[in-house]
């Protein structure tokens, strides 16, 4: 498998560690301790198209959000990951 | 209380040795440690990196760049090293932390980094078949020209890997910058991987 980094190019897997579901949000904290659970604990096994998080930390360093099929690999769409060149974007 | 007496020593130290090696006949490789360096970390602060390039433009006559390349100013190399950050390389005693703090003042954070990285200049014409046994990246001249740099991994070990201007009988030149703990494994990993085609090996105390 080989990622395209939208600042180094394409890559090979080795030079990335997988973080797991973008998807989870960090609900506020007056949201109650089922919430809090469902977000550091569940998780959906996805068989398909998911979003995931990896970071490149064998190149750039950056944090970037990937769309994989885990049934194929495939992967349809790889962008920074919120905070990552937000220099740039003054995110 | 211990007195301790601080020296600077190279991290390949012990595990360069100059001279020949491997198989012989002409050295189809060259590999030289560049020993007398400053390397400088710039890291453009949230919302600031074009102020940060236009600072870098500032002083060096180009801009910090934008994207995987190295850029030759007149008193140092400009390598981009990750997304808003590059780093600033120069002979030693060139470019300083003193320096450039002003430079970037209020625009970037810097870190140096000048002993904390060991710098490896890899020639000849076995140097790009050498390194695609370790190396992902095509390293051919249409892929990777003059210029080119790239922040990727080298037997798993991260570099900082970039094609200097070619040799005076026109060799191509990759320089190489690896964390100081890393670079003796690193080294010799690269010279097993040399060795069938013969290296020459040295250090300099001179950038080029
Ligand atoms: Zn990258």
């Amino acid at each position: 498998m080989r990622i395209v980094c939208p600042f180094c190019g394409e890559r090979e897997l080795g030079e990335f560690t997988y973080l797991g579901d973008a998807k989870p949000q960090r609900p506020p904290a007056d949201a109650g301790e089922d919430a809090v659970y469902d977000y550091v604990y569940l998780r959906d096994n996805i068989a398909g198209v998911m979003s995931e998080h990896w970071y490149h930390g064998g190149g750039c360093r950056a944090w970037l959000k990937v769309t994989r099929n885990t049934l194929t690999h495939e992967i349809s769409a790889v962008e920074p990951a919120a905070g990552a060149g937000s220099a740039k974007v003054g995110a | 209380m211990a007195d301790f007496s601080w020296y600077i020593r190279s991290p390949l130290e012990r595990a360069l040795v100059a001279g020949r090696y491997g198989a012989p006949g002409e050295a189809g490789v060259s590999l030289t440690e560049i020993r007398n360096f400053d390397l400088v970390q710039v890291m453009a602060r949230r919302g600031k990196a074009a102020e940060t390039v236009n600072a870098a433009k500032a002083r060096f006559g180009v801009g910090a760049p934008e994207t995987p390349e190295a850029v030759d100013t007149t008193d140092a190399t400009l390598i981009w090293s990750g997304p808003d950050q590059f780093l600033v390389l120069s002979r030693g005693g060139g470019q300083r932390m003193e320096t450039l703090a002003r430079v970037f003042a209020g625009l970037a954070s810097l870190s140096d980094q000048s002993h904390a990285r060991a710098l490896i200049s890899v020639s000849g014409d076995k140097a790009r078949t050498m390194l695609a046994k370790v190396s992902s990246i095509d390293l051919h001249p249409e892929m990777f020209p003059v210029g080119t740099a790239a922040a990727t991994s080298i037997d798993h070990t991260s570099v900082t890997l970039w094609r200097g201007k070619n040799r005076q009988d026109g060799q191509a030149v990759f320089n190489l910058l690896v964390f100081a703990t890393f670079a003796e494994s690193l080294w010799h990993t690269m010279l097993d991987s040399a060795a069938e085609y013969g290296v020459t090996i040295a250090h300099s105390e001179e950038l080029a």
